[in-house]
């Protein structure tokens, strides 16, 4: 399901899809495997998330459980959400050293849509963790932060 | 263009919403967005939420004339199913009230369950105005507020007006 997309012409205004967002998030994903909530529960505008991925099946991430930071400016979601590990990884599209995910290198952010959630970021960044040049490079000890 | 299919009901919903506005209530929609409003209520005379002057001047009904507080902004949104679902509805001001969170999420029985295609912009936005002269500490959606409410009321009042002077100045 994506939110805020309707196939036709009624565009959702960011605050509502944000609303609809955290709703969504509040309630819990799937299996559990990717989630994340609001910051700061004051923030009338909705800005800063935490993400949570827990790595997937038959790689070197098993089992860890990574943190992510989101952050959702006034233009979201006309423009995507910057991202960053705050718990250590080492995968191709994420900054060694600050942990940013690099949109050149991430193609969800790079060829960003409208329609496009946290969630989806969060479940492609999981999928890129299963990846043949991601899931067997050697990663940082568990619980290191950047 | 992103507003070449908006309903009829909603196109005359507006119209009259702008020649036509209720007491203390005014709606416009964005020049980009027609299905999303900002909106401004004022506080109701005898509540906590009024402004402080505003009862002064009874002639005084439409938006941006009292400067003295009282005055809250919100946003609204109608979805693509709208009118067979209710109209989204949120506070921007910060408001201390049992039935309005901190996000402005407000709880009402007609923006869910009570939803009925009859109602209006207008029918909603005059029940969250009443809503804020009757506040409603038995279904709250603020625990917190609303046991200060439900122990403290008199205490719990001077809050919403302390609230009412601080955030909804109008500026």
């Amino acid at each position: 399901m994506t939110l805020g997309s309707g196939g036709s012409s009624v565009v959702v205004p960011r605050n509502f899809r944000l609303l609809e967002e955290l709703e969504r998030g509040e309630k819990g994903i799937g299996d559990g495997t990717v989630s994340y909530g609001m910051d700061d529960g004051d923030d009338i505008y909705m800005r800063s998330w935490t993400g949570t991925v827990i790595g997937p099946h038959n790689t070197v991430h098993e089992g860890r459980i990574y943190q992510l930071k989101l952050f959702c400016d006034k233009d979201y979601p006309e423009k995507p959400p910057s991202v960053r590990f705050h718990s250590r990884i080492n995968i191709t599209c994420v900054n060694h050293e600050t942990g940013v995910v690099e949109p050149k290198k991430f193609a969800l952010l790079a060829n960003w849509q409208r329609e496009y959630t946290m969630e989806d970021i969060l479940t492609q960044l999981k999928k890129e963790m299963a990846t043949p040049h991601n899931r067997k490079l050697v990663q940082p000890p568990e619980g290191t932060y950047f | 263009m992103a507003n070449s299919n908006l309903p009829r009901r909603i196109i005359k919903e507006t119209q009259r919403l702008l020649s036509e506005p209720a007491p203390g209530i005014s709606a416009s929609p964005s020049e980009d967005n027609m299905r999303y409003f900002n909106v401004m209520i004022l506080g109701p005379t005898q509540s906590p939420y009024e402004g402080l002057g505003s009862w002064r001047s009874p002639s005084t009904s439409s938006c941006g004339v009292v400067e003295t507080g009282g005055v809250f902004k919100l946003e609204l949104f109608l979805p693509e199913e709208y009118p067979m679902a209710a109209p989204k509805v949120r506070f921007l001001t910060k408001i201390y009230h049992p039935n309005i969170d901190k996000l402005g999420r407000i709880c009402l029985d007609i923006l869910k369950d009570k939803w009925s295609p009859a109602l209006q912009i207008r029918t909603v936005l005059l029940s969250i105005q009443a809503l804020l002269s009757a506040p409603n500490p038995d279904d709250p959606l603020s625990e917190n507020i609303a046991k200060h409410w439900k122990t403290k009321e008199a205490e719990a009042v001077e809050t919403a007006k302390e609230w009412t002077r601080l955030y909804a100045s109008g500026a």
